[in-house]
């Protein structure tokens, strides 16, 4: 069975203005009247709730109905009502715990939400962004079946984002491929190996902090040179890449090599304890740049690597966030049928419920809020087309309340709150300004190979 | 009497950093990394344009510094390439990190290290500086005495570091200024002979980097017990096995040369007028022409000298250097650099070392000389063979001798 595409539902987001239920009474009636909208949003107390079919995997409503007038369409997922079958003797309604089939009066029979084939009226109506019509499942449905180049049980901290992008990317990248892991979490958590076992399923090796890209250069050259196909690929930490492996990336970029660098940032040197890089950001709590009399965390900016990368003129450069999963798997894609022509490179966010101070759980969701915060800009950059937000920049949500989220920014002055607020604004406007030409010696410089 | 006739060989005038590219040129190396460093620059710049000019069939990758040199040509080995790179003191020094991990995996590979004196005071000049600093690290190190003697064991040096019994990577250490600029004539070997000599590329047998044998390679040891501790002794202790093992294949590998390219050089120490000798020389690298005539001088007056040259450095050929030296009365070795902790040059220190299980043990006296370009002249040696005569005389071993304080 495959996965489907759903209508999500954040409460939070909600302010009760019923225009999602105006929106679906007249796309289903020809009436704004409410109550026949098949989305129903109950207050409760401050709070609103959803009632409204879930399309369920093991839907009751089906299983209830005497006159197989209900059933799931294994197609798109969605549980059809035939009109022509229903007995109207409503023991579906008494089936479903979601109230996402009821009686209908004015129609004289139950009505459920259809998802309006694959284009909701609801979410289209829903400007706070509460309803979102979630189309990842093509995802899984594309590389369920693929296999996971990981072993099981890799030990990686309880929530770790890193281990979700390693699994994901080489699940996509397939087994023709050499794996660079750089000293890091990466190999930390075993993906190497340890005591004489391996943690992954094809050539994998531990390069120096320093040489990822070189010794993928001399894999990638060798094997070119025999005619084979295979995938030089690097995942690395954001200290491995920006900092003391900075060189060999940026001489193997220059070169145009083709390789695939992942750089997995999870704003510092968290395998080893968490102290700083060049990627931690300005007034991050890190080992090495601690909070005391005198400390109050890191007293620069990140190194913005990814456009670095982009002045590189690689063939394919962009930024990923978990959160934003079939951005994410776009990227990776691109990042792939790149690295057969020229440098890759892909930088995916992932923050560190260990290294951040977070509660493990809430790992995506901090992802996501970095990147709604406009802390984390999505974008990507190929030569011709030059540099693309692949995500809506101009309404984001308060920086404050990312920072809060997070342990390591516990400590923070208004004044460094201020700080990283104008930092955030000065980088949306430089990246903006790019994507729209704005910068014309930089669109220049990055205007093809000379 | 043979109706095959021998073809001639052909003759080329070069210097020693292009005899070392037509070397990796016959050995069919699949890729060189290179980067420029004085005096080790014009040797990539052959190897370049041997590419361009297509007398070299390799993949040639330019990087960004020496550290990705080495890094790259791992990469290649790993994946089964024959690799070659030449370097020399800082730039040796920067690509330490990947150099000291290459004898670690038994990752065969052949560089020169076209010699020079380590910083600082500022010098571009010869010394073996750059090549002693790293003598313990695990490459096998084997030095030249001549243009000819660069460009036959650049080649041979492949079929050492390609021996199963072996596996770990090689210098050939050849003087930078003196060797490396200094021209001379020298005999190329044909295609033909140097494919007899050297088989196909064998590189990555036990440890690749290769989707149709996928391995963990170089993956943490454990902390404790078989997979930890103990695991990394047994692979020490292999490492030195393969050292030892070299000293056999260096053997070989200059016998089978001479067998088939009718050039034969001493491969671990050669004896030079040492039957009758009373007081001896020790001498590494191009310094030895000049010592040799000194011999010849000294002879010519009676003095029973002779002179011993370390061809392969490391493993250092202890038996073979008791053997050499366990016939005389005193000894002088002349190094071209400085071991700081001993306040006397490297070799000295190796061969007083090796002299403990000589049958009779010689005085031994250190003298260094040649530091930064300096010329060590047949002046220069006569000076020592005095000295060392007075050795045999008094068994008084002063302090190291310097040899160039004055010139």
């Amino acid at each position: 069975m495959g996965a489907y595409n759903t209508i999500s539902f954040k409460p939070e987001h909600c302010n009760g203005c019923n225009a999602c239920m105006t929106a679906c009474a007249t796309a289903k009636t020809g009436s704004a009247d409410i109550a026949n909208s098949r989305i129903q949003i109950v207050a409760d107390g401050d709070a609103f709730e959803l009632a409204m079919c879930r399309q369920c995997g093991d839907p009751k409503c089906v299983s209830n109905c005497p006159a197989a007038a209900l059933d799931k369409d294994a197609g798109n997922g969605v549980i059809d009502w035939d009109g022509s079958k229903c007995v109207n003797c409503l023991l579906c309604t008494v089936g479903c715990a979601y109230g996402g089939i009821v009686y209908n009066a004015a129609a004289g029979h139950v009505v459920k939400c259809d998802t309006c084939d694959g284009d909701p009226a609801c979410v289209k109506a829903c400007e706070r962004g509460a309803l979102k019509y979630l189309t990842t499942a093509h995802i899984y449905n594309e590389v369920g079946d693929l296999e996971d180049l990981f072993v099981p049980g890799l030990a990686g901290c309880q929530g770790c984002n890193t281990e979700l992008i390693m699994r994901h990317a080489m699940r996509r990248i397939g087994p023709d491929t050499v794996l660079a892991t750089p000293p890091g979490c990466i190999p930390g958590m075993g993906s190497v190996g340890y005591n004489g076992l391996t943690g992954t399923k094809v050539p994998v090796f531990h390069p120096l902090l320093t040489n990822t890209a070189s010794m993928l250069t001399g894999i990638k050259r060798h094997y070119k040179r025999q005619g084979r196909e295979v995938n030089a690929v690097a995942l690395a930490g954001d200290g491995g890449a920006s900092d003391v492996g900075f060189q060999s990336l940026s001489g193997a970029a220059e070169r145009g090599e083709q390789i695939l660098f992942i750089c997995v940032d999870n704003e510092g040197y968290m395998n080893t304890g968490m102290q700083r890089s060049s990627c931690t950001p300005f007034g991050a709590w890190t080992s090495t740049t601690p909070v005391g009399e005198r400390g109050a965390g890191k007293t620069q900016d990140a190194k913005n690597l990814p456009v670095i990368m982009m002045m590189h003129n690689c063939e394919y450069v962009a930024t990923a966030s978990t959160a934003f999963m079939e951005d994410l798997y776009d990227k990776l894609d691109k990042a792939i049928a790149a690295s057969k022509r020229g440098f890759a490179y892909l930088h995916i966010y992932s923050p560190c419920t260990t290294g951040w101070r977070f509660p493990s759980q809430e790992n995506i969701e901090v992802a996501r809020k970095a990147v709604e915060a406009n802390f984390v800009l999505l974008w990507e950059f190929n030569p011709r087309d030059g540099l693309q937000l692949t995500r809506d920049v101009d309404q984001p949500l308060s920086i404050a309340d990312y920072l809060k989220a997070l342990g390591k920014y516990r400590h923070l002055s208004e004044d460094q709150v201020a700080h990283i607020q104008a930092t955030v604004e000065k980088n949306v406007s430089f990246i903006k300004g790019l994507a729209e030409g704005r910068h014309p010696a930089m669109a220049q410089a990055m205007s093809g190979r000379a | 009497m043979s109706a095959v006739l021998k073809p001639k060989p052909k003759a080329i005038v070069c210097d020693g950093n292009e005899a070392a590219a037509w070397a990796v040129s016959l050995a069919r190396v699949d890729m060189v990394a290179v980067y420029p460093i004085t005096p080790q620059s014009s040797l990539v710049e052959y190897l370049a344009k041997f590419v361009a000019d297509g007398k070299l069939n390799a993949e040639i990758v330019d990087v960004e510094g020496e550290h990705s040199v080495l890094s790259v040509l791992h990469g290649g080995a790993l994946a089964g390439a024959r690799t070659y790179t030449g370097t020399c003191g800082p730039g040796l020094a920067f690509m330490f990190e990947p150099y000291l991990r290459t004898p670690g995996l038994r990752m065969p590979m052949v560089m020169s290290i076209v010699t020079r004196d380590t910083l600082t005071p500022q010098s571009v000049w010869g010394g073996h500086q750059d090549a002693m600093s790293v003598r313990e690290v695990g490459w096998i190190q084997l030095y030249c005495e001549t243009v000819q003697e660069v460009l036959d064991t650049t080649i041979m040096a492949y079929k050492v570091t390609e021996h199963r019994d072996v596996m770990l990577p090689v210098n050939v250490c050849h003087d930078g200024n003196y060797l490396s600029y200094g021209a001379a004539r020298v005999e190329l070997p044909s295609q033909e002979e140097v494919d007899a000599f050297l088989p196909p590329p064998s590189v990555n047998w036990h440890a690749a980097l290769d989707p149709s044998r996928p391995m963990a390679v170089d993956p943490l040891t454990g902390g404790s017990g078989g997979p930890g501790p103990a695991m990394f002794v047994r692979y020490r202790k292999g490492q030195c096995s393969g050292m030892q093992h070299a000293l056999a294949a260096i053997e070989a590998a200059h016998e089978d040369w001479a067998r088939i390219v009718g050039r034969r050089h001493a491969p671990l120490v050669e004896s030079y007028r040492m039957d009758d000798a009373e007081v001896a020389l020790v001498t590494l690298g191009s310094m030895t022409g000049a010592g040799k005539d000194a011999v010849d001088e000294a002879r010519s007056r009676g003095v029973r000298v002779g002179l011993v040259k370390v061809k392969t450095y490391r493993p250092f050929p202890v038996q073979a250097i008791a053997k050499a030296l366990s016939g005389v009365k005193a000894v002088g070795v002349v190094d071209r650099s400085v071991s700081f902790g001993w306040n006397s040059g490297p070799l000295y220190q190796d061969v007083i070392g090796a002299l403990q299980i000589a049958a009779r043990r010689p005085a031994a006296m250190s003298f260094i000389g040649g530091l930064a370009g300096a010329d060590i002249t047949t002046d220069h040696f006569g000076r020592v063979i005095e000295r060392v005569q007075a050795l045999t005389q008094d068994g008084q071993v002063g302090e190291t001798v310097w040899l160039n304080e004055r010139d």
